[in-house]
């Protein structure tokens, strides 16, 4: 089809929407007039049911945690999926020590930057795990905490050079951390139905409201979600970096052909 | 007993993450075991649920948030016996598949194995749930579980249907996601049965209409229906012949049961979505049907052909779902079984002829089949099996869809579904008589098709390739008819929140043979149109090759026009709402 | 509030969207691609965001406030939470496909990287040449 064609097309049916999106949009509640009497009702009742300020993360890791339960095997299957086809074409005899890319300078790193991002490093790691921790009170939770925590890794990276990060990180690490988060998670479903209660209830003591130890069960939850995402992410950045040190080469052999 | 029904979600949760935890420790085996007992529990369990829920649905409120003065504040699982039994059916098609794929994916730290554990747990996941956001989680868990599987041969030509899969399906969930925030907005719950209230309340409402349109254009794209169909010939044909099998036995499939679902649930109360069904669906199911067809017949690549086959089925199934009644729903929902196991069958032998052939393609293939012809055995009857013959599953989902189209007086969906399903069968048997026979050495419009080549790994006895096709196929023709036409209206009323009433009535008995006449004398033609005389032929070939090469060229294989059909698609469901 | 503020979330959404998809339908570069399904990605953000917004309200979170303060519906935000996974996921995959597709196709067009369709040739011109097993090998 040509480009033409194709145009065409999405304007005759753009032309055919317009008209069905403005009654839509018409007959949708005005802009910031109203909310849903599902979450008005959760606003209403959740402090007082689980001694938690962050209404999200009630969300998230109680009344729908199924939810994030499923989003977190999403991200496990990404990542899962990432790691098969990058590393596919390299073997997975390469994983456990840097690889060279031959030719390329190495580039010394001035002393401010070595500085620079010791220090910066376990102050992101800090902050990161502030904000795993304290999901229930703050704005924050187990999968923003990851993200931090594990671009806190980068910065070894950028400090230590890719020879000394990969020292540093070890694949099967990564794979133990987030298999073993997304197991603590799913485990702190199982649990409660060991005692007769119903998958991922929260029977934990509840703690105080606004207090770091507040909310039970969720931060079970929130330290699981926060390992796999620590090693999902940590997991991406190390697979695309080999991916850049990749000496070109004839194609070889896909993953379970050989 | 409602205790069970979290666990075949939860089972293969944990059996993957736990596998993913000790990948490199764990010898060799271990993860195929692990997996195939965990789809196999799955199976079971799935199975002990829906006999128990053969009286009743069961409802499940995780994490003990039971709905409180009518607001439903946590996510539930409702699982009736239809629901069950499709998940035990997946579950069984799982377990059969890792036996297929066995040592097939080495080196791989189980890598395979866990992204297969959560495609099963997400299509369990979908089948099971009661909630819309939920549903749309498993969605696209499903989704980004296949998207990694397309790719896993790294071809250059699996990675390109692998993006073209991904794109189409991640607009899909956007779309439905669009939806849900719609619906949400508008009914205040997320739960099937509290939107299902609100809806019916409300009369006609241009908000729910709309979120019907995106929720519905979502769950094609998924079920590959006319004009969301181009994904699927791309990704089925280049992913490797396990996935495939799963692709196109259950994936494809659950999206119209989605569908089906969504459409008798939860907008069952709304008088504009029921009122435009009928004509969509049945509309789109019939273009669907003779589409996949035809095109299924125009080619040599055997996973391409089974690919555009399954595009017809899904059509077909879509018809049945059209005729909006008990025996249409019933009989959709047993075609689902009947078609995901004699398309996993036939993926298999797909499969075996790579491992042991080293080729896909019909043409180079020819006559290399001899040496393992209880495949071609199997291959023949799988072929005589989708094209109608009256012995088995699929045999009786298709008359139940039939009875229900005839019932109705749908006379040119009826037609569909019958040339539908005898075009795909000319084709398998088509295939297998080129392959197995070594006959018709002189190719027609097949030949333009186009091809890859690709090989998959020989490390494998055929006896260990070949069971579970067979198992499958045997599956399908001793499952006792009497057994399912006993269970299933009542099932079926229990799935559609319906009344029950009424017998299912059967199509008329020649149908199925009409069918499979068609499907002989079509790959008849394709085989010995050497020595058929020219005035059958000529005509045959001037009238074909045209609509041949336009079809061809609409299948362009490029993401931007699916784009653009995409909108085209959406365009239609809405403006056939808009005009009830 | 005016009546243009009252839609104009809504309106942005769907013009997102349509946007988004103008750009997949014409574009010819995967990573452009990949840019524009995260437009239309954001068309869901705004959508969600948008219906769960109330005026005057605070966030769901009450640390600051005491319980009971009016607040945004948390749902939608733990919705939209979701839909970032959603989308963080989705762009790693395709990223990596695209990485893997233009090292052994050569280009990121989408015209050049057509499945079985080796150097985008129409299908009748290679009919009967098979495509090399692009790094496939037999044991």
């Amino acid at each position: 089809m040509s480009p033409r064609i194709r145009i065409a097309l999405l304007a005759l049916s753009g032309l055919i929407l317009l008209p069905c999106a403005a009654s839509v949009i018409a007959g949708l509640p005005a802009f910031g007039a109203t909310i849903a009497q599902y979450g008005e009702r959760i606003n209403a009742i959740t402090p007082e049911a689980r001694h938690v300020a962050n209404m999200v993360s009630a969300i998230n890791f109680d009344l729908r945690g199924l939810d994030t339960l499923g989003e977190e095997f999403m991200l496990l299957a990404a990542i899962t999926g990432t790691v098969v086809l990058l590393r596919g074409r390299r073997g997975e005899g390469n994983t456990e020590r840097a690889m060279r890319r031959p030719g390329r300078a190495v580039i010394p790193r001035s002393e401010a930057t070595v500085l620079a991002c010791r220090i910066a490093g376990p102050l992101t790691c800090l902050f990161g795990l502030y904000v795993v921790l304290h999901a229930t009170v703050t704005p924050g939770g187990g999968f923003q905490g990851g993200v931090i925590l594990a671009s806190g890794t980068l910065l070894i990276y950028l400090g230590e050079g890719y020879s000394g990060w990969r020292d540093a990180i070890h694949s099967h690490w990564l794979d133990a951390l987030e298999g073993g988060g997304a197991l603590l998670f799913a485990l702190c479903g199982l649990a409660p139905m060991l005692v007769g209660a119903a998958f991922m209830q929260n029977i934990l003591p509840l703690g105080t409201f606004r207090d770091l130890f507040s909310g039970g069960l969720m931060l079970v939850e929130n330290v699981g979600v926060a390992l796999a995402v620590t090693g999902g992410f940590t997991q991406l950045f190390l697979e695309f970096m080999e991916e850049t040190r990749e000496a070109e080469e004839p194609d070889e052999p896909g993953e379970e052909s050989a | 007993m409602t205790a069970l029904l979290p666990l075949p979600v939860a089972i293969p949760l944990v059996v993957c993450a736990a596998l993913l935890a000790t990948a490199h420790l764990l010898p060799g085996r271990v993860p195929d075991i692990l997996a195939m007992l965990a789809a196999l529990a799955v199976a079971f369990l799935s199975a002990v649920i829906a006999v128990q829920a053969a009286d009743g649905p069961l409802v499940y409120w995780f994490g003990g948030w039971e709905p409180r003065d009518g607001v439903h504040l946590g996510i539930g699982f409702s699982v009736d016996a239809a629901s069950g039994w499709i998940a035990a059916f997946i579950g069984l098609l799982y377990a059969l598949t890792f036996v297929f794929a066995w040592g097939f994916f080495d080196r791989t730290h189980g890598h395979f194995h866990i992204l297969m554990l959560l495609f099963l747990a997400a299509m369990v996941g979908f089948c099971f749930t009661r909630d819309m956001f939920n549903l749309f989680v498993w969605f696209e868990v499903m989704s980004v579980a296949a998207f990694a599987l397309t790719a896993y041969h790294l071809a250059e030509s699996s990675l390109s249907g692998a993006i073209n899969f991904t794109v189409v399906n991640s607009l899909a969930g956007f779309l439905m996601l669009g939806g849900i925030g719609l619906i949400y907005a508008q009914t205040g719950t997320l739960d099937f049965d509290g939107i299902a209230a609100a809806v019916a309340q409300g009369g006609r409402n241009p908000v729910v209409a709309g979120a019907f349109c995106l929720v519905a254009a979502a769950l094609m794209i998924k079920g590959a229906i006319v004009p969301f169909q181009f994904w699927l010939a791309d990704a089925h044909a280049v992913a490797p012949s396990p996935v495939s099998v799963i692709f196109s036995g259950s994936m494809v499939s659950l999206g119209l049961f989605g569908l089906a679902k969504v459409s008798a649930v939860v907008f069952g109360g709304s008088d504009q979505v029921q009122g435009a069904l009928p004509m969509l669906l049945i509309g789109l199911g019939s273009v669907t049907a003779l589409l996949g067809g035809w095109m299924a017949l125009l080619q040599r690549h055997l996973k391409r052909m089974l690919a555009f086959s399954t595009i017809s089925h899904a059509g077909i199934m879509l018809t049945g779902l059209g005729a909006l009644s008990i025996g249409g729903t019933g009989g959709m929902l047993v075609y689902v079984v009947g078609h995901g196991l004699v398309k996993g069958a036939l993926f298999m032998i797909a499969g075996i002829l790579l491992a042991t052939q080293a080729s896909i393609d019909e043409i180079a293939l020819r006559g290399l089949g001899r040496g393992i012809w209880p495949a071609g055995i199997a291959m023949a009857l799988a072929g005589l099996l989708l094209c109608g013959l009256p012995l088995g599953t699929l045999d009786q989902g298709t008359r139940l869809v039939q009875g229900a189209l005839s019932q109705q007086g749908h006379g040119i969906a009826l037609a569909a579904t019958a040339i539908g399903a005898a075009l795909t069968g000319a084709a398998v048997l088509r295939a297998a008589g080129r392959i197995f026979l070594g006959l018709g050495p002189d190719p027609g419009d097949e030949a333009g098709a186009p091809s890859a080549d690709e090989r998959e790994k020989a490390n494998r006895p055929l006896w260990l390739m070949l069971a579970p096709c067979c198992v499958l196929l045997a599956v399908d023709v001793a499952l006792p008819a009497s057994l399912i036409a006993h269970g299933l209206p009542r099932a079926v009323s229990a799935f559609m929140h319906r009344p029950e009433g009424g017998s299912l009535a059967e199509g008329p008995g020649w149908l199925p043979w009409v069918s499979v006449a068609a499907a002989l004398a079509g790959a008849g033609y394709g085989l010995f149109r050497k020595h058929l005389p020219a005035f059958v032929v000529r005509p045959v070939r001037a009238t074909q090759s045209a609509p041949t090469r336009a079809l061809e060229i609409l299948h362009s294989g490029l993401i931007g026009d699916y784009a653009a059909w995409l909108a085209v698609g959406v365009a239609v469901i809405a403006a056939v709402l808009a005009m009830v | 509030m005016s009546a243009v503020t009252s839609v104009l979330p809504y309106a942005v959404a769907a013009w997102l969207f349509g946007v988004g998809l103008y750009g997949i339908a014409t574009s010819r570069n995967f990573i452009h691609l990949v840019g524009c399904l995260g437009v239309c990605q954001a068309a869901t953000y705004v959508l969600l965001l948008g219906l769960g917004y109330r005026w005057g309200s605070i966030a769901p979170i009450f640390y600051d406030h005491p319980p009971g303060t009016p607040a945004v519906d948390p749902v939608m935000q733990a919705l939209v939470l979701t839909d970032i996974v959603v989308g963080a996921t989705l762009t790693a995959l395709l990223l990596v496909l695209t990485v893997q597709a233009y090292k052994r196709g050569g280009s990121l067009d989408p015209e050049k990287l057509r499945p079985m369709r080796a150097g985008g040739k129409s299908g009748r011109d290679q009919g009967s040449s098979r495509v090399s097993e692009g790094g496939q090998q037999a044991p």
